[in-house]
């Protein structure tokens, strides 16, 4: 068998952001279930943290390839 | 609806991340082999992604 | 890239299944426009047809069952991914919308039915061209409400940015719009399919060749099969969720491209 250890470098550098994206989303749905005014304001926040936190799991994939 | 708003920004986020990687990562990708250096690329990707954040962030972080 | 897996043919040990499974040979002699993905789409152009045409013709105010299922797909497109995303222009498109999530729904229950047991859009050009239908929709439908110049401007100038930050910018909006935005709405259908067939080829077949081996071996196989069968019912689930995906970003296209402002 052969292949590259590339990938599972990549499928060990999506567990991180994959986790941050869980967490981001839970707080946000708690927050918004729990006060529902809140959204407008929460909503931005969570955007850019989930942008950030793909931001990273993206950075993995196409290094994953290009190395 | 309420969920349409999150759906198409979740989706709208992914594609300028991936896209400005895309990109700027093609553009210093390309310096590199045009020039024979190594650090085009990894400057490209970062612009990409700093680029592609804050388009996200005039998109949808400024209210 | 080299290739991910490559198999070694020597020894008799377990092959495990690659990409090389999804390379049917064609049905009917030499004609290689008769592989067995061809056929299921044809099929799938026949089965869909025949069950909308039954379920419409007797229409009657109170349904028959099989009517109340038809109409409950047709409302189930037409209100949530119609109504609710595109707004109050809707009607035009459902058409389109239904078409394409029947169409995508029928293809890709044929990897878990019995003896099909294919999901079509795991071969990447089937997917490939419903995009570039979505993506001759949503721009063709653009352009006529807004105008070409005005289509383009609103894509690719950010309102309220400094002047020199668009040589960063735009070329990101026109990659978005013009590539990133077909080509991942076809890959994530096309990569659903292909590693689910992938994961119930790996269970079943896995689960036969342990059969084959050693008392011991004998033993765990059943385990296999089992989970296969479990992985068949998340698969069913899968399948339903992409063809809804598909159908719902192609509608988020169609309406972001007849809003004013994106």
């Amino acid at each position: 068998m052969t292949g590259t250890l590339n990938l599972v470098g990549y499928g060990l550098s999506a567990i991180g952001p994959a986790i941050a994206t869980g967490m981001i989303f839970a707080a946000y749905i708690s927050g918004v279930a729990r006060q529902p005014e809140a959204r407008s304001v929460l909503q931005p926040i969570a955007f850019l943290g989930f942008a950030l936190a793909e931001a990273l799991a993206l950075f993995g994939l196409v290094l994953a390839f290009v190395l | 609806m309420a969920m349409k708003d999150e759906g198409n920004a979740l989706w709208s986020i992914f594609g300028y991340l991936l896209s400005g990687m895309l990109f700027w990562g093609g553009v210093g990708y390309g310096l590199d082999q045009w020039l024979n250096q190594g650090y085009f690329l990894l400057i490209g990707l970062l612009l990409g992604i700093g680029a592609a954040i804050y388009l996200v962030w005039l998109r949808f972080g400024r209210e | 890239m080299r290739s991910l897996f490559r198999l070694s043919g020597e020894g008799e040990g377990f092959v495990p299944p690659s990409s090389n499974d999804f390379e049917l040979p064609p049905v009917f002699g030499d004609n290689a426009f008769t592989t067995k993905p061809i056929l299921l789409v044809f099929l799938s152009v026949i089965l869909v047809s025949v069950f909308f045409l039954l379920s419409s013709r007797k229409a009657a105010v109170v349904p028959s069952k099989l009517q109340f299922a038809g109409e409950s797909i047709y409302s189930f497109v037409r209100n949530d991914l119609g109504r609710d995303i595109i707004g109050h222009e809707f009607m035009r498109f459902v058409p389109y919308l239904f078409t394409l999530f029947t169409f995508v729904l029928t293809n890709n229950i044929f990897g878990i039915v019995p003896f099909l047991q294919f999901p079509t859009m795991s071969r990447v050009s089937f997917p490939y061209v419903l995009a570039v239908f979505t993506f001759v929709v949503f721009h063709y439908v653009g352009i006529r409400k807004q105008g070409i110049v005005k289509y383009l401007k609103d894509i690719m100038f950010m309102p309220g940015v400094p002047k020199p930050v668009y040589i960063l910018l735009t070329p990101i909006e026109l990659a978005t719009f013009f590539l990133v935005r077909p080509l991942t709405l076809s890959l994530r259908l096309f990569a659903n399919m292909f590693a689910g067939h992938l994961l119930l080829l790996v269970f079943i077949l896995g689960g036969e060749h342990l059969f084959q081996g050693v008392l011991g071996l004998k033993l765990i196989s059943p385990f296999a099969f089992a989970f296969g069968i479990g992985l068949t019912f998340f698969e069913f689930m899968v399948q339903c969720l992409q063809a809804y995906i598909f159908t719902l970003l192609t509608a988020l296209y169609i309406a972001g491209a007849l809003a004013d402002e994106h």
